[in-house]
């Protein structure tokens, strides 16, 4: 039962490795990496420990309070909550992390800021794990900037490079803009209730009484409640990439490798997913409309990009993107159970695929265009193996991979959604978007000719990279039939439901032919797929895309990301800059003028005061001070070292207070 | 007779060890000190004196929560073994085995004085601390000022003791008692009469020279300016502490009565004079330890104005006291260790010239006499400023809100805050000289790893009892 309050153990470890990071000096740079690994281990029976924990009482929610400091009235508190959700989201961050920390030991081998780069993945994780087991939303919100920060370190680590120093900045801003709404919902909420708590026996935010009391309607309808599940929204759609704030996660691969499996596929982008997820009973129907709305949209939006993308892990940033906004419908849809069974077998799968893309990447000496790889299968066939399972759980294979079952909870769900079904259709051309630029992608990187030499040149990397992608693709496969419609155990942990220990194979095909329909899609998209670059495979790395010469125009709008930035540069920054030159015309002009002129009002008295001072207070003073000085002086004067001067003093002194003694007291 | 004797010796064995210890430091020396050169010997007497300590300070802890004087005792240790530290560090005089031996028969005669119920042992544990403390300020043989200030302290303090003495003998005399239970009971029943009177003055006596308070104050700056630098932090920090903590037991256990009211006036007379004296004799000194010496009279009345309110909760005086003692203490040994150093490097460190251009010479020993200086002065968030506040606060608690302004301890306690910032002008012109005065000496200056100890636990001691005062007062109250 007392469980809760070993929790603060699972972050608290990396971040006693990020300080051990940060104290490494460059020569013994291997104990940064060997606190780091060790503690994820660490943090990773800790998290397991809390599972099994949590799955003793999956319906119940286990908290650790205590006061972070009282000012007056003032009490903030602060609190370690443990239930199935947050719980199986720490098991997999520190598995998938560990796994890539691995990884990274190989990876960033050649590095000389090899200390610092596993300082600032302990950090990552500390804050990443924070979020995952805290019970109040202001310490979410810390750790979430922390995670920003975090994020913000690891994409500009090659600073060098002025694509990831811009990268940085951009992630960072932009996910600032939805941290801004995060920030007014968490102050609206600690004015409305007091109380940043999840759950508090009763008198958490989460709980019933909190919310009936928010569920007043504002005058434009909307409940109080959902207006700060919105604004809390906001800070998601950053945070997880979700339109119209995606652009940055692109950008961010400019990152290393491992940084973008860990925290632009796995982790970090999940958190917006996971908020959502926590919140979930603020949410009233209208909020969900706007989430479902705005998953939908970033699905498709994803997806479409994908198609067009050149740069190995470009095509996979988008992919998240479009993932990340299935997952967000599924919450909009109101099955979040779904959404999070997604979240983890995609992020077991995605790390898997980037970590593919790093190894090739690697062997391939750092070239990421996809057009002058080719014909890498028989030169990797771990990577080449592993890959091909993470692509066909992203694909949507049937039955034997993880994504298929996710997905299926997910579009499950759609259907199931009384208020529209453009969500479910949108997703089902979501299915078999994903399939076809998954299959150009294997396509152009595994088969055909190589297209380079460092293509030609490519050799299978040392275990401590192929391990992790083992591991990784076991996970990919073996996770989904934690879930599926048969034995829905994941979801009945989530939901705190019963569940019977026996699988029910007929369920697996209950439904209006969902499965079916979904199952000839992903073929679809895989056929369509290989009928456009499988039969015949690019052979020169100039020549264009098969569907770049049948849609020139189309594919150029794709290419440029929709014009996305353009878009923002044209307006936002534009904005942005006029106001910002307002601001400067304003500060330059009326208040720095106004504060000098107070200024000189200020220095003009002081010269008054001063003489005040001068002539009539200071001589006062003086006069006082020099009068104790001289009474010092005289006092000094009379102790004259005469022992038997003293003595008579004693003497005196006693004599004294007896007379006055016994004057007073007779 | 075997049972009772067994059980004194557990009560006492923070003191057994104390002596065994002083014993086996001088037969140690006899044994080893004709092989080994003057440094080995200071080290290894040194060294075994910190162990007893250490191992006194083993024997109390299963006192320490709940019985306060326990908590004293320790402290006292805490103060003695900075200064055997200091010893170690910057002492150059002969016989040093001697030098640590008697520091702990001091330091036996301090612990005794917290702990003794009787007048028989409170005047034996007051007279051993003070005889050997005579011998300490006078062991720097080849100084005459030295031997001057011995003398003086020794004439004025055996006056004093005989008042003590005289008073105590009163006091049995008037009862037939000696056990300090009892003798307050009787006390209580007894009229006010003449010869109560003189017996209570003469008490107050033997405590004030003890303190340093006006008009019993006149030993203080010639002993503190000719003593050898640990023997003056010992007479400072130990000494005091001691005293006055036995002061409060003594107005707790026996209280005022019948001459309450009368005795107050008497208290507040003395008071009155330190604060006065004290701080203002101290603004022309020139002389580091001389100001020190009249700081410390300031302090004193301080320290009175806390014992004044002991006979209304006895409890909270004596935390009040030695919270307030302790940071003091802490403060006095860490600035007499400043100057010990200075004058092991250079031979002088007495004047506040000397200490011109520290801040150039020596940086770690600079912070620490700001630490040491503004927590004398009671600058937040230094333990002497909470100290001070606590002490404000709790004798303003005390007094009958109704009639405030007509007690004469409310306006002592505002006597005492316009006396701060008065003391604040002298101790900021020490640090004047460490940081701002041009350097006439720049070698940098050395400093032994024993008295960095000192230093540094002194210092980390005070900015932690200001900063986290908690832990420590969760002891007392």
């Amino acid at each position: 039962m007392t469980f809760p309050e070993h929790l603060w153990l699972i972050p608290a470890l990396p971040l006693l490795a990020a300080l051990v990071g940060a104290f490494t000096p460059r020569a013994q740079r291997k104990i940064s990496s060997a606190a780091a690994l060790l503690a994820m281990a660490a943090s990773f029976g800790v998290a397991c420990a809390a599972l099994s924990s949590a799955l003793a009482q999956p319906a119940a929610h286990q908290v650790s309070n205590f006061t972070w400091m009282a000012v007056g009235q003032f009490n903030l508190q602060f609190g370690f909550l443990l239930d199935p959700l947050g719980a199986f989201m720490a098991v997999m961050v520190t598995f998938v992390g560990f796994l890539i920390f691995l990884f990274s030991t190989g990876y960033m081998r050649d590095d000389e800021n090899y200390a610092k780069f596993f300082c600032y993945l302990s950090l990552f994780a500390a804050a990443m794990l924070g979020l995952l087991v805290s019970n109040s939303l202001l310490l979410t919100f810390l750790c979430w900037e922390i995670v920003g920060l975090a994020s913000y370190l690891l994409i500009g680590f090659w600073f060098h490079k002025p694509e990831a120093a811009a990268a940085a900045k951009k992630a960072f801003i932009t996910t600032r803009v939805g941290d801004l709404g995060f920030l007014l919902g968490l102050l609206w909420l600690d004015s409305a209730l007091h109380t940043q708590l999840f759950y508090n026996n009763g008198v958490g935010f989460l709980e019933t009484a909190a919310l009936d009391y928010l569920a007043v309607a504002l005058p434009c309808g909307l409940l109080v409640s959902s207006a700060i599940g919105l604004l809390l929204f906001c800070g998601a759609v950053g945070k997880s990439g979700q339109f119209p704030l995606h652009v940055w996660l692109p950008d961010a691969m400019e990152g290393p490798t491992p940084v973008s499996a860990l925290i632009h596929a796995a982790t970090m982008v999940a958190a917006g997913v996971f908020l959502m997820a926590r919140i979930f009973p603020l949410l009233s129907p209208d909020a969900l409309t706007v989430v479902a709305t705005i998953g939908a949209i970033t699905a498709l939006l994803g997806a479409v990009i994908a198609v067009t993308q050149n740069d190995i892990k470009r095509v996979l940033a988008f992919s998240t993107v479009s993932q990340l906004g299935y997952m967000m419908l599924a919450i909009g849809v109101g099955c979040p159970e779904a959404a999070i069974f997604h979240l983890l077998t995609h992020a077991f799968f995605k790390a898997l695929l980037f970590l593919g893309a790093g190894s090739v990447i690697f062997a391939a000496h750092h070239e990421q265009d996809m057009r002058f790889m080719g014909g890498l299968a028989p030169r990797m066939k771990i990577t080449f193996a592993t890959f091909a399972i993470g692509m066909m759980a992203l694909a949507g294979v049937p039955f034997l991979f993880s994504g298929f079952w996710s997905k299926e909870a997910i579009l499950h769900g759609a259907h199931a959604w009384p208020t529209s079904p453009l969500p479910f259709y949108i997703g089902l051309v979501a299915v078999v978007l994903t399939a076809f630029y998954m299959t150009r992608l294997m396509a152009n990187v595994f088969f055909g000719a190589p297209r380079s030499h460092a293509a030609e040149d490519a050799k299978e990397n040392s275990w401590v990279m192929t391990l992790p992608l083992a591991l990784l693709a076991v996970c990919a496969v073996l996770l989904g039939f934690l879930g599926t419609p048969a034995w829905p155990w994941l979801q009945a942990q989530l939901t705190g439901t019963e569940i019977s220990s026996a699988p029910d194979f007929a369920k697996i095909f209950e439904g209006p032919g969902l499965l079916a329909t979904s199952i000839v899609l992903v073929a679809l998209g895989l056929g369509a797929g290989w009928a456009v670059y499988g039969f015949q495979k690019r052979a020169t790395a100039s020549e264009p895309d098969p569907l770049e010469k049948k849609f020139p125009r189309a594919w150029a709008a794709l290419e440029h990301r929709l014009y996305f930035d353009e878009l923002y540069a044209a307006t936002v920054f534009r904005l942005n800059n006029a106001l910002a030159f307002v601001a400067d015309a304003l500060d330059r002009w009326v208040i720095d003028q106004a504060v000098c002129f107070v200024g000189k009002l200020g220095e003009f008295l002081g010269f008054i005061n001063k003489d005040i001072d001068e002539q009539g207070l200071n001589a006062g003073f003086d006069a006082t001070a020099g009068k104790i000085r001289d009474t010092a002086g005289a006092y000094s004067s009379a102790q004259t070292g005469e022992a038997h001067g003293y003595l008579r003093v004693l003497a005196l002194g006693f004599v004294a207070l007896v007379i006055l003694v016994a004057v007073l007291s007779c | 007779m075997n049972a009772y004797y067994s059980e004194l010796f557990s009560f006492h064995l923070p003191e057994v060890i104390l002596t065994g210890g002083a014993l086996l430091v001088l037969a140690a020396d006899l044994l080893l000190g004709k092989f080994s050169s003057e440094p080995v010997r200071r080290a290894l007497a040194a060294l075994l004196g910190m162990l007893a300590m250490g191992f006194a300070a083993e024997a109390l802890s299963p006192y320490l929560r709940g019985d306060t004087s326990a908590l004293g005792q320790l402290c006292l240790l805490g103060l003695s073994g900075l200064t055997l530290l200091l010893i170690a560090g910057t002492s150059r005089l002969r016989h040093p085995a001697e030098h640590v031996a008697l520091t702990l028969f001091a330091t036996v005669g301090f612990s005794l004085m917290v702990t003794a119920n009787n007048l028989l042992l409170v005047f034996l544990a007051f007279e051993l601390s003070s005889i050997t403390l005579y011998i300490l300020a006078g062991f720097d043989k080849s100084s005459p000022a030295s031997a001057e200030a011995a003398l003086k302290y020794f004439l004025y303090g055996s006056v004093a003791a005989a008042f003590l003495l005289f008073g105590f003998s009163l006091l049995y005399g008037l009862t037939g008692e000696i056990e300090l239970a009892e003798l307050g009971a009787k006390l209580s029943v007894l009229p006010a009469s003449p010869l109560l009177v003189i017996a209570w003055i003469m008490i107050l006596a033997g405590f004030g020279y003890k303190a340093a308070a006006a008009p019993f104050h006149l030993w203080a700056p010639d002993a503190y300016q000719g003593a050898p630098a640990p023997s003056a932090a010992l007479i400072a920090a130990g000494s005091k502490l001691a005293g006055m903590l036995l002061l409060v037991r003594l107005f707790a256990e026996i209280g005022f009565s019948p001459l309450g009211p009368a005795l107050q006036t008497a208290l507040a007379l003395l008071i009155a004079a330190s604060l006065l004296l004290g701080n203002v004799a101290a603004l022309v000194q020139s002389n580091f330890r001389r100001l020190l010496a009249y700081s410390a009279i300031g302090h004193a009345g301080i320290v009175l104005l806390m014992i004044g309110i002991a006979p209304a909760d006895p409890q909270m005086a004596f935390g009040d006291v030695l919270y307030y003692l302790l940071t003091y203490g802490l403060a006095s040994v860490g600035a007499f260790g400043v100057a010990a150093v200075l004058e092991a490097n250079d031979a002088r460190g007495q004047k506040l010239s000397d200490f011109a251009g520290l801040w150039q010479r020596s940086p770690f020993l600079t912070i620490c006499l700001l630490v040491f200086i503004l927590s004398l002065a009671g600058v937040p968030p230094l333990a002497g400023f909470f100290a001070k506040f606590n002490a404000f606060y709790d004798v303003l608690g005390s007094l009958d809100s109704a009639a405030l302004t007509s007690s004469p301890f409310f306006w002592l306690v505002l006597l005492a805050i316009a006396m701060s910032a008065v003391a604040l002008y002298y101790y900021l012109q020490v640090l004047k000289q460490a940081f701002i005065a041009p350097a006439e000496e720049t070698r940098p200056l050395r400093i032994a790893l024993p008295a960095t100890t000192a230093l540094l636990f002194a210092a980390a001691g005070i900015v932690l009892l200001g900063i986290f005062p908690e832990h420590f007062l969760r002891l007392l109250f």
